[in-house]
């Protein structure tokens, strides 16, 4: 069984050992996207659950969910991204809200090309930033979750620096380009299939995309087959720091302004992790997608307004994603155990 | 002694000038093979000028009344860092201590009608029950720990939130004996919850250092595969730190609500990632098998003394913040430097 898995037809050209015998398309189909279609499923439940909770069901109802989900699913993209090379960042939810506060405090009394330009500034700082945290990590040699624990703290009062108090006054036009008006939910849902067809995808597929599912799966391999390690492994930061940006921009347009809650990055932080691990997304790296989380955060966003609906206390919300989140690592835990074992 | 080799077939005169060398070498190690054998010294001495810097700006802490107050602000810190330090030690981390402290001052608050040693065994009670449950969850069924806490902290909060409205409902009076361990004075600047510091510094220091529990839980840490093969019962060493993870966290939390005289569903929250930075500024790594108590308790004096010399410096908190997240970030790496207990690179 071979662990890097062959996305990019070819590459193992070359190879003279042996290869273990193939198997069949569908089981390979269903092993590596096995995991997506459950949560697919289980997404596919939880709504018409929800659907049949409302008296109604049309665009403004589904706006509600997908504009509100949209920041959780890019953070999700973010830590996806991250824990897939094998780390894992525990400040993507303070950059979330650094991005949100830095678009907050330019983008006002802006028109829509100006909104636009700033949201591209803020990524792009976003970006560098996480590239240097992941410039720390490697060259330091302090493990990430510490590195990116001090950063969040850092990231916290850099957004508490550039904007003291919450801000709105955000152009109406660029919250309905990235939202959407009330009733229309197709804004929301493009960007964040756009954000996975148009940066995920050629990432994924590209070599630096290979190389990070390499890193994720066993770090000594890729180092022995000249997988560029410390590169590879700042460049997962960076790209977990443009999806960050696009939360944060998101969260601007949805909101309509920004605040410097620090306490806002922290529940960020630990939903993206919830998103990622129900999303399919091995902790010890190397396995998953995108996809998977991205439809794991609708889920997420589901259970509260499904409980609310069942006229229970929306605060049992907590509980029940806590109860999920520990056991699918359970169950994934003792999938993976049979697997690896020989039967 | 590999690095000899090469040499072997010299004459013998030279053979001996080479082990003469390494033996010189050995016997009399540079200042940084000293300091990295001694942790605790360079942490001690990282204190004392940290402290007086602060003095610098701030008197106040030559008085008894300012060494007084960063010792009982210290304490709770110091508590739940003794939790991170136990879980560290054996690989893993708690993030439920928050939540865990959280709630077990709110239930000894709630049932303080029933008299104090009920309440107050009821709430090291829950820190006990939640972490037995993280304990089976990490030792039985293998969830990384870090996602376990997690999700235990995520079901505490809702669980808590939850209850406020129903079986926790009603008064919430700090126990009697809670607010005077938590805020009164033993003697001249030592405060009362001092003793419970001390005591379970005691235990973790030398509990660590000679009991079997103790041994095991480095042993553990450090290879668990090897643990297992020697016949350790892995799990239970797990269950067995996970549960005095629980019980610490609920001692922190009763001696914060004590010092605060309140009760919140989210008063200690700001103490976890501290919790977590004191251990790992004392020297135990996140990877496990290295460190110990002694460190934590300077980790959790220089986060104390630091966090107060951010006060007087007259910046705004994003400042301090940021600054906080830094000096942090140096200490970890400074420390990971100078004793080279770095994460490798690849194969290398």
């Amino acid at each position: 069984m071979t662990t890097v898995e062959p996305t990019v037809p070819g590459s193992y050209d070359g190879f003279a050992t042996s290869l273990p015998t193939p198997t069949s398309r569908w089981s390979r189909l269903a092993r590596r996207q096995g995991w997506t279609a459950g949560v697919a499923a289980l997404l596919a439940v939880l709504l018409v659950w929800r659907v049949s909770q409302l008296p109604k069901f049309g665009a403004f109802e589904i706006r509600t969910i997908t504009a509100g989900t949209m920041t959780l699913a890019l953070l999700a993209m973010a830590q996806g991204v991250i824990v897939i090379s094998g780390g894992i960042d525990l400040s993507v939810g303070s950059m979330m809200v650094f991005g949100n506060c830095l678009s907050a405090l330019w983008m006002p009394d802006r028109g829509l090309a100006g909104c636009l330009l700033v949201a591209v500034a803020v990524i792009a700082i976003t970006a560098a930033l996480a590239t240097l945290i992941g410039a720390i990590i490697t060259a330091s040699g302090v493990p990430d979750i510490i590195v990116t624990l001090a950063a969040s703290f850092v990231l916290a009062g850099m957004a508490l620096w550039v904007l003291d108090a919450p801000r709105s006054g955000v152009s109406a036009d660029f919250q309905r380009l990235v939202a959407g008006r009330l009733d229309n939910p197709w804004p929301s849902v493009l960007w964040i299939g756009g954000v996975l067809l148009v940066l995920w995808l050629p990432l994924r597929r590209s070599r630096l995309g290979l190389a990070i599912y390499a890193l994720g799966s066993d770090r000594k391999a890729a180092f022995l087959s000249g997988v560029q390690i410390a590169w590879t492994r700042v460049l997962a930061y960076t790209a977990g720091g443009v999806f960050s940006g696009c939360a944060g921009v998101a969260l601007t347009a949805s909101t309509g302004g920004g605040g410097p809650l620090a306490s806002t990055g922290t529940t960020a932080t630990l939903n993206s992790v919830a998103a990622v691990v129900l999303g399919g997304v091995a902790l010890t790296g190397g396995i998953g997608g995108l996809v998977g989380p991205v439809l794991a955060a609708l889920c997420l966003t589901l259970i509260p307004a499904i409980m609310l609906g069942l006229g229970w206390d929306p605060s049992n919300a907590e509980t029940a994603r806590g109860v999920i989140i520990i056991l699918v690592v359970a169950v994934a835990g003792l999938l993976q155990l049979r697997r690896t074992r020989p039967s | 002694m590999s690095d000899v080799t090469p040499i072997a077939a010299a004459t013998t005169e030279e053979s001996t000038q080479v082990v003469a060398e390494i033996v010189r070498e050995t016997v009399r190690p540079g200042w940084r093979t000293r300091l990295a054998e001694q942790p605790a010294l360079v942490l001690a001495g990282v204190l004392v000028v940290l402290y007086a810097v602060t003095v610098w700006k701030d008197d106040s802490l030559l008085t008894v009344n300012g060494v007084r107050s960063i010792l009982l602000l210290a304490c709770p810190l110091a508590v739940f860092a003794a939790s991170q330090t136990l879980c560290m030690l054996t690989g893993g981390v708690d993030l439920s201590v928050a939540m865990t402290a959280n709630f077990a001052a709110y239930v000894a608050a709630n049932q303080s009608g029933r008299g104090p040693w009920i309440a107050l065994a009821m709430a090291l009670g829950v820190g006990v029950g939640v972490g037995a449950v993280n304990g089976l969850a990490v030792g039985v069924f293998k969830v990384n720990p870090l996602i376990m806490t997690i999700g235990m902290a995520s079901v505490l909060l809702g669980v808590v939130t939850v209850g406020l409205r129903g079986w926790l409902a009603g008064s919430t009076d700090v126990l009697d004996v809670v607010r005077t361990v938590g805020s009164g004075t033993l003697i001249g600047p030592l405060p009362t919850n001092l003793l419970v510091w001390t005591g379970i510094s005691l235990v973790l220091v030398l509990g660590l250092r000679s009991s079997g529990l103790g041994r095991v839980i480095y042993a553990v840490g450090d290879n668990q595969i090897a643990c297992r093969l020697a016949g350790v019962r892995v799990w239970q060493v797990l269950l067995a730190v996970y549960v005095l993870s629980g019980l610490l966290a609920a001692i922190g939390g009763l001696l914060f609500s004590g010092t605060t005289g309140s009760v919140g569903v989210d008063q200690t929250n700001s103490y976890l990632l501290p919790s977590v930075a004191a251990t790992v500024i004392g020297g135990t790594s996140i990877l496990g098998g290295t460190g110990g108590y002694t460190g934590t308790i300077l980790g959790a004096l220089i986060l104390t003394v630091l966090n107060r010399l951010l006060l007087r410096l007259e910046v705004s908190e994003a400042f301090r913040q940021i600054l906080y997240g830094l000096i942090v970030l140096a200490l970890a790496w400074s420390y990971v430097r100078l004793t080279g207990q770095k994460v490798r690179e690849g194969g290398g």
